[in-house]
């Protein structure tokens, strides 16, 4: 497709402690890392510290990649566990993980639904704090401990609460959309 | 790779925090394994100043990672400058502190096999010990590393002080350590004579470079442990309470003199 170097290569490179390689990986996949990490988290700062010491950690320990999968899922792995160590270092922030739920226009509901099926709108029906523990156990890969780190909320209610929430999620699905 | 890529709508929707949780599950899902779409999303963010980050990460790196006493200093709640100051002594490299620890060592067994004359070595080895640390330490002569900061305009007196105790919490632990295992009336007689003749050393070096302090003090206390030992044979002259007020005297003395004197410390900068 084009010759610019994979992301292995870059990673090789940065664990020679080639900094050109360094700034091209940066480049490459700050912008998305930030993106991502500012939906589970609103304080802007928190977010740029996050960015920071990921990748100071991927120059640190470049070998940490073991070759499997993709570099931006290794990636985004310290990534969100560099989120969960900066907010609990910083106790008196309040993380805001759920947007204030703005109800999304008619047309898009149903463009929703038409999209992502019954997922889609059984997820939409979960309340905010259960699509937060959704979110942040079963599509970024967090424990119990680390998300329960993240929302600010102990970790026997991250285990409830997933708990209600599959148990909603397979009701909607068996139901059939209503 | 497929040949599937996100439309230009759910992009938007996504970075704007416009779409609902699948959708941006979804589209989570496929920028993990799409260099492409990564791409895509690059220029929009806005979220962070990504050249400020990245301004900030390099610096982060290409700084050498502190040496481990210097992130001992920093743990303490030491600023970082004044961690690097005085972790840079030519006093805590490896080297020098297991020299000291060594000669301690052969003082104190010599002191724990019991024999009197292997006190008298005991005492006549710790106490200087620390002043001679302390010294080297800020000795413009050893510590090569000190002169652009003699040339900054960092408050010497504050810079010394930082390092004579950073000194002390080092080499007193291993000295007391020693101590302990000697056998002795009073394991800790060495302590007072030790901080006095820090404190002497301080002082001195208004006057001379620290390291000929240091060195005169000791040869002088070696002297007088050499003349007690010749005359009487048993350590327990150092011991008696009247030869350790005097010992506190000399810190105190010593200390007013190095406070009152700090002006003239400049003249450790030898090419002045």
């Amino acid at each position: 497709m084009d010759c610019r170097p994979g992301d292995e290569m870059l990673l090789a490179a940065v664990a020679e402690r080639d900094m050109g390689a360094f700034r091209t990986l940066y480049e490459r996949h700050a912008g998305w890392l930030a993106i991502r990490l500012a939906r589970r988290c609103n304080d802007r700062d928190l977010v740029a510290d996050a960015i920071q010491d990921t990748f100071v950690a991927v120059w640190q320990r470049p070998q940490g990649f073991r070759g499997d999968g993709d570099i931006a899922a290794w990636l985004w792995g310290i990534a969100i566990r560099r989120l969960v160590s900066r907010l609990r270092a910083r106790s008196s922030v309040a993380a805001v993980f759920e947007k204030a739920e703005a109800a999304p226009a008619a047309e898009d509901q149903v463009l929703l639904s038409v999209d992502y099926g019954d997922v889609g709108q059984a997820l939409a029906r979960l309340s905010p704090e259960m699509r937060a523990v959704i979110q942040a156990v079963v599509l970024d890969g967090l424990s119990a401990r680390e998300a329960a780190q993240l929302l600010r909320v102990p970790v026997s209610s991250v285990k409830t609460r997933l708990y209600r929430a599959k148990a909603h999620l397979r009701a909607a699905l068996a139901e059939g959309p209503s | 790779m497929t040949g599937w890529h996100l439309d230009d709508d759910a992009l938007r929707r996504y970075v704007e925090r416009t779409d609902s949780l699948a959708e941006g599950a979804s589209v989570e899902q496929h920028l993990l394994s799409c260099e492409q779409c990564r791409g895509r999303v690059n220029p929009a963010v806005d979220v962070i100043d990504l050249a400020a980050v990245w301004g900030r990460t390099r610096d982060t790196v290409e700084v050498p990672r502190p040496s481990v006493f210097e992130r001992l200093l920093r743990a303490a709640g030491l600023p970082a400058h004044d961690a690097r100051l005085v972790a840079v002594a030519s006093a805590f490299r490896g080297g020098w502190l297991v020299s000291v620890v060594a000669v301690l060592g052969f003082a104190a067994l010599a002191a724990a096999v019991g024999h009197a004359r292997g006190m008298w070595l005991f005492l006549a080895v710790a106490p200087i010990v620390p002043c001679l640390v302390v010294a080297s330490s800020y000795d413009p002569w050893l510590d090569p590393a000190l002169e652009p900061e003699l040339v900054t305009p960092y408050p010497m007196l504050r810079l010394i002080l930082l390092r004579t105790i950073a000194v002390l919490a080092l080499a007193l632990p291993a000295v007391l350590l020693f101590g302990l295992v000697v056998h002795g009336e009073a394991p800790f007689a060495w302590l007072l004579p030790a901080v006095g003749f820090v404190a002497v050393v301080l002082a001195a070096s208004t006057w001379v470079s620290p390291l000929r302090a240091a060195i005169a003090v000791s040869t002088v206390w070696l002297a007088v442990v050499w003349l007690l030992a010749a005359r009487s044979g048993s350590p327990d002259a150092v011991l008696q309470a009247r030869a350790q007020a005097g010992f506190l005297a000399l810190a105190a003395a010593s200390f007013g003199i190095f406070l009152v004197r700090r002006r003239w410390l400049h003249q450790l900068r030898p090419w002045r």
